[in-house]
């Protein structure tokens, strides 16, 4: 199988230094064990990129864009004239908008199926398939059989990336080449303005949407007038496994008890 | 907030009765209802009005007086609580993910959203592929069916949403940023063009914003018309139940989809990684029989981690330490039996929603940072939990 | 017949030299080593009988017995082999004297034979060092009634055979043994004291930084027992098995899969094909490896002579390097073999990838933004030296800083400073990670780019010298940066506190009745030689000092150094538990700390134990005691 991933640059999502992102690190890894891969970046530099070596990476093929290109007509036409099978990409970007649609475009340029967030590759049973575990929440999975050529995205819940190693990039190689020259890339097509980004509280997720401002607030600071106090001394172990399950069952991590439950 | 300002001296020129020589007021208002003055509230009959039908004692919700008096909306007179909006200005759509039929907290969230986007002139109109119950409940005004797939088949559905955008043409679009919310959203935006404003982590009537750049800035713009919506930024609708009045789609054509095979995989809690694990009990030091344990995490249904100690003691595998050296923890509920909580295990449930501890010590720290919290032996309480799930099961 | 014990002799030799030549040949195989032949040479008998004596006296049955029957052996022969000479050979009272010599040695070989019989203690080696004493004993009974019937002139020849048959069979024994058996010690031993890889450590001298590693090498790190250098398999040859190695490693005595006399025998056993089976201590709990049967094959490996896990076991102390009598350097020898596992195979331990990834990303193995370094001295206002361009005292912080636990010590140690009127500055958010973690998880590339980077930033500014309270970052900065450029007086933070308040700087309160044993952490201790300042301060803060059953340069391990907490390998007990544990036996109330590795490591034992405390922490409780 001839496997193409797709790595862009990165930034440490705290230094900013750039880095190859952890997605597409892992992408690798997956990619690595399926078959034959190359990687393709698009960019004014191959540095960043070139970290994937170190990943195991062989050939890294450098499409040199000028800066501030959009490298998305690049990456198709170098994949247009690939005809890889697959396709790997993150899910999203590491530094950049971050909004995702990157892998999307491509796939729709280059008239191939998209699959989102793979945490597990195997070959297919049939020739000229793939089966695709796609994460779902809460460790969920769900188990895809996809027809070849596809593209596919991987969820931070795949393996963890492999080991940087500097003696394996070593062995790598990069070929750089002129990427098909893209327009500047569009400015956002929504007009934003930007600011230094600062954490919102979250919604607290246990305080109920009815109810007064009163009631929503004993929910939100856990002062739920049905178990009176949230600390029990000394309860009889039945007492404590009914109080256990009781709250359990108010926060829905329990399913509820069958109907008829005798009193308490 | 809602009360109207009042302007005194508007008040007093509005009750200046017409004379010829000097100026005169009617300021209590004695004007019959419809005249000049103020209009007379009859606090009596609002009251009233507020009252939840149905309850066994009286109860009144007070909370949305705000909504009946938009103009356009009339409330059935048959089931007085739900609202009906006849003439929608505008449409807001939302595609909740709905995974087997049932709404999830984020769908709910979604409707919320909207509804803050819909204001009092819009609707709310709700995307779905198959049967929903409930959603006039959590604020749908208006309900289309989507051709509904067998299998699991985004192109499909994408396809499918394309064209009730085309046909609806909503001032918005909302998908809840999950693995399938985001996913057809980024379809949906590359098969109309439309840009997406995805993961938004504040939104308002006017304007939403999201992280970039590694979460250096935030983007702030107006409503898109495409957007996803993060978890757990808009509260749920919460107002009375809305009509759901089902809105007809035309068919959309249907191609061959891509994926040819898909099957769902429930989460195991026995191997669910425990970082995305959603229910996780624990055990430290105070409990020594492991397999009692074992069988408790299971009838919980709940993946089990451990504290330091009893990992080095090997009585648990090292991949279910819990803890900053081991694995931090984003479950919505963490049990914690035998438990004291040394700082690096607390940094590991930090992020967790509720913590129940049960531990000898009332002064153990995990006992501090619980909901609830249990003072008795891990190993008394353990059997007794075990009893009383399969008691329930049995009956 | 006068003749024939002589002659013995000179076979003897012969036999010796020419095993000793075949086993050569295999050292050749290793790679090229600059020696500094003439000066080694020279300093061989110094470093002989003070340094390798120095070691050895540490075990005073041992250093008797060997310098009992290691010198009746060479002077016996010696004086056998000269009655060559007719002048000599023809002297009863020369035999006499070669009959006394070889007395000396058969009771050497009797208290060689005692140590082994009936019982040998666990930590020696037996099978082939179980046969030494009896030929040892062989060679020199038959010695002494050869020498003593000469000497006596009772040239009864039936008898002077039998001697010289029985001396033959112990000589040539032990000369046979140069090549694969016990004896190989003696000649490589001697050979390595000339050739010695790191020859600064001799005369009582340290020398215990990690040679830089060549980026542009065609492989890096040692895969084969070859790509080590010849005189390093000559060291790995000299090994006695005398096991003190594993009575002092720390992963050993926690059972996990490390034992250092068992790494060292099989480098050796790497290299040839028909090394003898060994017959020691095992890797405890070591899973079942597949070694290849061919010679100089790769080293690490599930299917290889060493399994990953003995390799990652190591927390670096340098204690079994401490305790060899024969000077082998075991650490570098880790070192070499995790360079080439995690650079040239990327088989760092599991957790080990992403903290080495966020030191080459972000210059921080937590992957934690720099500027937070300094949190932990939320308002106590600390000079950054950018906003200064020199200062008098750089203080280095170290990745203790971003610990909640240590980040008290360091609050206490600035408070110090700072009532000492120390003109002292950070460099903030300039100061990066030392790369001592990654290099002692072999990842080399990585230290070295981190290495540049702080050496650059460093010579940017101007200041006296730098403090710190990480002993690893202090043995980086003062000995590791050397070769990058950086030349600094670094110092401790406890031995700057004690020259404080030498200087009348700090008036310390005394802690009556505080008992406290001191902890020397490895990177301190071992590799830098300072034990004495901490215990000092202890003493001036009139703490009742008690010492714990291994301290000073001879102590025992936190199990923190090395990566051995990331690479966490599995054992029968936590190392921290084992040193909390000699703690407890002091009866001590405070485990007196001076590094942010071992507080954690010590903080994290459970149960019922003294409690932890910096130097400085205590010198401060002191100070607010005594105002």
């Amino acid at each position: 199988m001839k496997i193409v991933v797709l790595l862009s640059a990165g930034a440490h999502p705290v230094s900013s230094a750039p880095v190859l992102p952890r997605l597409e690190a892992q992408a690798l890894r997956l990619a690595l064990a399926l078959g034959e891969t190359t990687g393709l970046h698009a960019g004014p530099s191959a540095a960043p990129a070139a970290d994937a070596l170190g990943h195991g990476l062989g050939l890294l093929t450098h499409l040199a864009t000028r800066e501030g290109d959009d490298p998305i007509p690049a990456l198709v036409a170098a994949l247009k004239a690939e005809t890889p099978d697959l396709v790997l990409a993150g899910r999203r970007g590491q530094g950049g908008e971050e909004t995702g649609l990157a892998p999307y475009a491509v796939a729709a340029a280059l008239g191939v199926t998209i699959v989102a967030d793979a945490v597990a590759l195997a070959p297919g049973a049939a020739p000229g398939s793939l089966v695709v575990e796609q994460a779902l929440p809460k460790g969920a999975r769900r188990r895809l059989v996809v027809r070849l050529p596809a593209l596919v995205t991987v969820h931070p819940g795949a393996p963890a990336p492999g080991a940087y190693a500097y003696g394996v990039a070593r062995r790598g190689r990069v070929d750089t080449i002129w990427g098909v020259a893209g327009s500047a890339a569009e400015p956002n097509p929504i007009a934003v303005e930007e600011r230094p980004y600062r954490p919102r509280p979250k919604l607290m997720r246990s305080a109920p949407g009815t109810g007064s401002a009163a009631e929503r607030l004993a929910a939100a600071t856990g002062g739920m007038a049905s178990s009176g106090a949230n600390v029990l001394v000394q309860p009889t172990p039945d007492e404590a496994a009914r109080a256990i399950l009781e709250h359990l069952r108010r926060i829905g991590v329990l399913a509820p008890a069958v109907a008829n439950k005798p009193a308490a | 907030m809602t009360r109207v300002r009042r302007d005194p001296r508007a008040d007093r020129r509005a009750a200046q009765i017409a004379s010829l020589d000097r100026p005169r007021f009617d300021l209590a208002g004695r004007a019959a209802d419809g005249g000049p003055g103020r209009p007379r509230r009859n606090p009596r009959t609002e009251f009233a009005a507020l009252r939840v039908t149905g309850a066994a004692r009286p109860r009144f919700d007070r909370q949305h007086r705000g909504e009946g008096a938009v103009a356009q909306v009339v409330s059935a007179a048959s089931t007085p609580n739900v609202i009906v909006v006849d003439a929608p200005a505008f449409l807001v759509a939302v595609v909740p993910d709905a995974p087997g039929g049932r709404l999830t907290q984020h769908d709910r969230q979604l409707f919320g959203a909207a509804r803050t986007l819909a204001g009092a002139h819009g609707a709310v109109a709700a995307l779905v592929a198959g049967e929903i119950e409930g959603l006039g409940a959590i604020g749908a005004d208006r309900v289309a069916a989507l051709a509904s797939t067998q299998n699991y088949a985004p192109d499909v559905t994408a396809a499918a949403l394309a064209s009730a955008f085309a046909a609806l043409s909503p001032r918005h679009l909302l998908f809840p940023e999950t693995p399938d919310g985001g996913d057809l959203a980024r379809r949906l935006a590359l098969l109309t063009g439309e840009p997406l404003f995805p993961d938004v982590e504040q939104l308002s009537a006017t304007s939403v914003s999201r992280a970039a750049r590694g979460k250096r800035v935030a983007q702030r713009a107006a409503p898109a018309r495409l957007m996803t919506l993060g978890a757990d930024v808009v509260a749920p609708y919460s107002g009375p139940a809305r009509e759901g009045r089902s809105e007809p789609l035309p068919t959309a054509e249907v191609s061959a989809p891509a994926i040819t095979d898909a099957r769902r995989i429930p989460a195991d809690p026995a191997t669910t990684p425990l970082t995305v694990a959603d229910f996780v009990v624990s055990a430290g030091n105070g409990v020594t029989d492991i397999e009692a344990f074992r069988r408790l995490a299971e009838a919980l249904g709940a993946t089990p981690g451990a504290s330091r100690v009893l990992c080095d003691a090997g009585l648990m595998p090292r991949a279910s330490q819990v803890g900053a050296s081991g694995s931090v923890l984003t479950a919505t509920c963490y049990l914690a039996l035998g438990v004291a909580g040394a700082p690096q295990h607390l940094q590991g449930v930090a992020g967790c929603e509720h913590v129940v501890a049960v531990n000898t010590d009332l002064h153990a720290a995990m006992i501090e940072r619980a909901g609830l919290a249990i003072v008795q032996d891990a190993q008394l309480v353990m059997p007794a939990l075990i009893a009383a799930l399969e008691s329930e099961r049995a009956s | 017949m006068t003749y024939a014990l002589p002659v013995l002799v000179f076979v003897m030799v012969a036999l010796a030299t020419a095993q000793a030549l075949r086993r050569a040949a295999w050292w050749r195989q290793g790679a090229a080593a600059e020696v500094a032949w003439g000066p080694g040479l020279l300093a061989l008998p110094r470093r002989y009988l003070v340094d390798v004596h120095h070691v050895v006296a540490r075990d005073a049955y041992a250093s008797r017995m060997h310098a009992v029957v290691a010198g009746g052996l060479i002077v016996a022969t010696v004086l056998a082999g000269l009655a060559i000479l007719p002048s000599l050979g023809g002297s009863r009272l020369y035999w006499a004297i070669v009959a006394l010599a070889f007395g000396v040695t058969a009771a050497g070989s009797l208290l060689v034979g005692a140590r082994r019989y009936p019982a040998k203690p666990r930590r020696l080696s037996g099978g082939r060092f179980q046969i030494l004493p009896f030929l040892l004993l062989a060679y020199a009974l038959g010695g002494l009634a050869g020498a003593l019937l000469l000497a006596l002139g009772a040239a009864s020849t039936p008898a002077l055979i039998a001697a010289l048959a029985l001396s033959g069979v112990g000589g040539l024994g032990l000369a046979y043994e140069v090549r694969r058996g016990p004896m190989r010690h003696a000649v490589a031993g001697a050979l390595h004291l000339v050739a010695h890889p790191r020859p600064g450590r001799f005369r009582s001298r340290l020398d215990t930084a990690l040679a830089p590693l060549d980026l542009d090498a065609a492989r890096l790190g040692a895969e084969t027992p070859a790509d080590f250098t010849w005189n390093r398999l000559l060291s790995y040859d000299s090994c006695i098995q005398c096991g003190r190695c594993e009575t002092a490693c720390p992963a050993f005595a926690a059972g996990q899969p490390l034992n250092p006399k068992r790494l060292i025998q099989d480098l050796v056993a790497g290299m040839t094909a028909d090394e003898p089976p060994y017959a020691g201590s095992p890797y405890p709990n070591a899973r079942e490896v597949d070694p290849p049967a061919a010679p100089l094959a790769r080293l690490i490996g599930p299917d290889a002579r060493i399994h990953p896990d003995t390799l990652w076991a190591c927390t670096t102390c340098r204690a079994c390097v401490e305790e060899c009598p024969m000077m082998i350097e075991h650490v570098d020898a880790i070192v070499s073999l995790r360079r080439n596992e995690t650079m040239e195979f990327a088989r760092p331990p599991e957790k080990a990838a992403d903290i080495l990834s966020d030191l080459r990303g972000a210059g921080e193995p937590g992957g934690r933004a720099l500027s937070a370094r300094t949190d932990f001295a939320a308002g106590l206002d600390l000079p950054v030296i950018s906003a200064r361009g020199e200062a008098d005292v750089l203080l280095w912080l170290g990745e203790g800083a971003y610990d909640l636990r240590y980040g008290r010590t360091l609050r206490a140690l600035v408070r110090l400073m700072r009532d000492a009127g120390v003109d002292f500055a950070v460099l903030g958010a300039e100061e990066r990670d030392t790369g001592d973690l990654a290099r002692r998880l072999g990842d080399e590339a990585t230290y070295q780019q981190l290495a540049r980077a702080n050496v650059e930033t460093l010579g940017r500014y101007r200041f006296g010298r730098i403090v710190t309270a990480d002993p690893h970052a202090l043995h980086a900065l003062r000995n590791e940066y050397r070769v990058f450029g950086g030349e600094w007086t670094v110092v401790h933070h406890t031995a700057l506190l004690l020259e404080l308040i030498e200087a009348g700087r700090l008036k310390p309160g005394v802690l009556g009745g505080l008992s406290v044993t001191y902890h020397d952490p490895c990177y301190l201790g071992r590799y830098n030689g300072e034990t004495e300042a901490p215990r000092k301060v202890l003493d001036l803060i009139g703490a009742s000092r008690v010492e714990m059953a291994r301290s000073g340069r001879r102590s025992m391990c936190c199990g923190g150094g090395g990566g051995a907490p990331i690479s966490d390998v599995a054992g029968d007990r936590r190392i921290p538990d084992i040193r909390m544990g000699q703690a407890i036996e002091t009866g001590a109330a405070v485990v007196a700390v001076a590094c942010p590795t071992c507080t954690a490591m010590l903080e994290g034992v459970t149960g019922v134990r003294p409690d932890v405390k910096d130097i400085a922490e205590l010198l401060l409780a002191s100070m607010e005691l005594g105002a």
